[in-house]
C-alpha cells in the first residue's frame, strides 16, 4: 500500500514536471520564433522579403542586405554614437551613482534624508515631463544635434543610487572604523573599501541603466537632427526611411546587426545582473 | 576642525555632482515645465503670461479625454498581464531542476529586453502586417479570418499588449526570479512537514515573500505604461485615427512637430500629476499588502 501511493505520487511529480517543461518549451518557442523570422527574412531577395509563405528558416541567402544598410545610411557611425554615448553614461553611473551612495549609506549630514527622498523623486519625473523645457535650454545653448547632450541627460541615476546604497549600508562598520583609526580619509574608505564591497550592485545598475541607455529612443529623436549625430534607435528610422519599403528584407537585415551588441551584452552582463539583483535586494 | 563639520562637508562633496546635475536637468526642467504652462512661449518671438488658459484648453480639448483614456486603458492591460505573465514564468522556470535548462530559458525570456526596442519594432510592425505579416499567415493555417491588428481601434491594443509582453516581460521576469531565489528555503521545509499543498505553499509562503519585490515591480510598470510611447510611435503612430494615441505621444506631437510648447508642457504637467498621485497613494497602500518580514 505504502509503496503504491509512493508511486503514485512520483508519477504525479513527474506529469507535472513533463507538464512545466512543455510548457516552457511552448512560450519559449514564441519567444524566439520572431527572432528566427527577422534573420530569414533579412536574407531574402528584396522582391520576396514579404511573400508568402513567411520564412522561420533561411530560404535564400541574399547577404546583399547587409552591404545595403552600409550603402544607404552611415550605419557604422551610428553604432559608434551609441557605444560612446552608452558608454559615457554608463562610467558616470559607476562614478557618480557611487560616490553619493556612499554619502547617503555613511556618512550624517544635515538634509541628508531629505535630500535622498528628492533625488529618488526623479524615478517619477518621466522624460517626457522635464523634456521641453531641457530641449528649450539645449537649444539656447546650441547643443541640439550633439551626442553630449544625450549622454549629460542620462548622467543621474536615482535607482542605480538606490541599489548602490542599500549595498553599502549593509556593509560592516568595523572596516570602515578600522581605516578612519589608521588615519584613512573619506576618499580612501569610499574608493578602497567601499566601492570594491558594492561591486554586485554597481555592476547591475550599470547594466540596467546602459540597456536603458541603448535603447532610448524619445531623447534622440527630440535632440539629434542630423545622420551624422544619430544613435542606432534613430537610425533605425533612418534606415526604415531610406530603404524602407523598396526592401524590407534589407531593414531587417539592419535590425539583426543591430542585436549584435544586445547579445555581447547578455553574455557578459547577466551573470552580474543576477548576482547583483540578489545581494542588492530590493526590501525596504 | 570637528568631526561632524568636516563629515557634512564630506558628505555634501560626495553628492554634489549627482546634486547640481539633478537640479538643472531635472528639478529645474520640471520648474520650467510648470512656468511654460502657465504661458504663450516661442523660441523665435517674445513670449508672455496667459495665466490658466492653457488649463481651460486642456480642459476643454475633446481630444484630452479620449487619450488620457487609452493610456489609462494601456496602465490598466499592460501592469496586470505583466505581473501575471512575468510570475508564472519566473515560478515555472526556477521549477525546473537542471541549471543548464534555467540558463537557456532565462536567456529567451530575458534576451528581448536588451534587444533595440526601435528595431524589434519595426520588425514587430512587419509581423503584424494584414496581408503578408507572419502571425496572420499562422492564423491562416487554423483556417481562421485575417486579423487587423493595427488597423482597427480593437485589435491595435491587443497587438500592443502582445509586443509589450515579448520585448518587457524580462523585466518582471528577472525581478520575480530573483525574488523567488531569495525566498529562504527552510521555509518550504517547514511547509511540507506540516502537509502543506502547493498550493497553500504558493499562497502562504511564496506570494507573501514576494510581496516587496511585486511592490517594486507594480511600481515601476505603472510609471512606465503611463509614459508609454515607443510602442505605439511605431507601431500604430497613435492610430487608427485616435484610438491608440496616448499622453506622452501627445505631448511630444504638441511640443516637437507642433511646436506648441506651452500647451505641451500643460499636457506634461498633468501626467506628472497624475503620476505622483498614483504612486504616492501605492505607498500608503502598501502598508495593507506587502510583507518585509522581521
Amino acid at each position: 500500500m505504502a509503496t503504491k501511493s509512493l508511486e503514485a505520487k512520483m508519477l504525479g511529480k513527474n506529469v507535472g514536471r513533463l507538464f512545466l517543461q512543455v510548457f516552457l518549451i511552448l512560450v519559449g518557442l514564441l519567444y524566439f520564433a520572431p527572432f528566427l523570422w527577422m534573420f530569414s527574412t533579412s536574407l531574402r531577395l528584396a522582391k520576396d522579403s514579404f511573400s508568402l509563405p513567411p520564412a522561420l528558416f533561411p530560404t535564400a541567402f541574399e547577404i546583399g542586405n547587409y552591404f545595403e544598410v552600409f550603402n544607404k545610411v552611415p550605419f557604422f557611425s551610428f553604432f559608434l554614437n551609441s557605444f560612446k554615448v552608452a558608454v559615457v553614461v554608463a562610467l558616470g553611473n559607476v562614478i557618480f551613482s557611487s560616490m553619493a551612495a556612499y554619502s547617503f549609506a555613511r556618512i550624517r549630514f544635515p538634509g541628508r534624508n531629505i535630500l535622498f527622498l528628492v533625488l529618488l523623486s526623479g524615478l517619477m519625473i518621466t522624460n517626457q515631463v522635464t523634456a521641453i523645457p531641457q530641449f528649450i535650454l539645449m537649444a539656447k545653448l546650441h547643443m541640439i544635434d550633439n551626442t553630449w547632450t544625450l549622454v549629460l541627460l542620462w548622467l543621474v541615476n536615482p535607482l542605480g543610487i538606490f541599489l548602490i546604497r542599500q549595498q553599502m549600508m549593509a556593509i560592516s562598520d568595523s572596516y570602515e572604523e578600522a581605516a578612519l583609526m589608521d588615519g584613512a580619509n573619506r576618499w580612501w574608505i569610499y574608493s578602497r573599501i567601499m566601492v570594491p564591497m558594492s561591486v554586485p550592485a554597481i555592476s547591475v545598475s550599470t547594466v540596467l541603466w546602459f540597456v536603458a541607455n541603448w535603447n532610448d529612443f524619445f531623447r534622440p529623436l527630440l535632440f539629434i537632427n542630423t545622420w551624422e549625430n544619430m544613435t542606432l534607435p534613430l537610425g533605425m528610422t533612418a534606415l526604415t526611411g531610406a530603404v524602407g519599403s523598396g526592401n524590407y528584407s534589407a531593414v531587417l537585415a539592419g535590425v539583426m546587426l543591430s542585436l549584435l551588441p544586445c547579445v555581447v551584452i547578455y553574455i557578459f552582463g547577466q551573470r552580474y545582473l543576477l548576482e547583483g539583483l540578489s545581494t542588492g535586494g530590493l526590501k525596504q | 576642525m570637528n568631526k561632524k563639520f568636516s563629515d557634512a562637508i564630506a558628505g555634501y562633496l560626495f553628492i554634489l555632482p549627482v546634486l547640481l546635475l539633478f537640479i538643472v536637468l531635472t528639478l529645474g526642467p520640471l520648474v520650467g515645465t510648470l512656468l511654460l504652462s502657465f504661458s504663450k512661449f516661442s523660441l523665435l518671438s517674445s513670449s508672455r503670461w496667459v495665466g490658466l488658459s492653457n488649463f481651460f484648453n486642456l480642459f476643454s480639448d475633446a481630444r484630452m479625454g479620449v487619450i488620457y483614456g487609452n493610456t489609462l486603458f494601456f496602465v490598466f492591460i499592460l501592469v496586470p498581464l505583466h505581473v501575471i505573465v512575468g510570475l508564472v514564468l519566473a515560478v515555472s522556470v526556477e521549477g525546473l531542476t537542471k541549471g543548464s535548462a534555467k540558463y537557456l530559458f532565462r536567456t529567451t525570456f530575458f534576451f528581448p529586453v536588451l534587444a533595440t526596442t526601435a528595431s524589434v519594432a519595426i520588425a514587430w510592425g512587419m509581423m503584424f502586417d494584414t496581408s503578408f505579416g507572419l502571425i496572420n499567415w499562422f492564423i491562416g493555417l487554423i483556417g481562421a479570418k485575417a486579423i487587423p491588428w493595427l488597423n482597427s481601434p480593437v485589435w491595435v491594443y491587443v497587438a500592443v499588449a502582445i509586443f509589450s509582453l515579448w520585448k518587457f516581460i524580462g523585466n518582471s521576469f528577472i525581478y520575480f526570479l530573483v525574488g523567488l531565489q531569495s525566498i529562504p528555503v527552510e521555509l518550504y521545509e517547514a511547509a511540507m512537514l506540516d502537509g502543506a499543498s502547493p498550493r497553500q505553499r504558493f499562497f502562504r509562503i511564496t506570494l507573501p515573500m514576494l510581496s516587496p519585490t511585486m511592490f517594486f515591480v507594480v511600481v515601476n510598470l505603472i510609471i512606465g505604461a503611463a509614459q508609454i510611447f515607443d510602442e505605439p510611435y511605431f507601431l500604430t503612430a497613435g492610430g487608427p485615427g485616435d484610438s491608440s494615441r496616448t499622453v506622452g505621444l501627445y505631448i511630444y506631437e504638441t511640443a516637437f512637430q507642433y511646436h506648441n510648447y506651452s500647451y505641451g508642457s500643460a499636457v506634461a504637467l498633468s501626467l506628472f500629476l497624475v503620476i505622483l498621485l498614483v504612486t504616492l497613494l501605492q505607498f500608503k497602500l502598501q502598508k495593507k499588502w506587502v510583507f518585509y518580514g522581521n
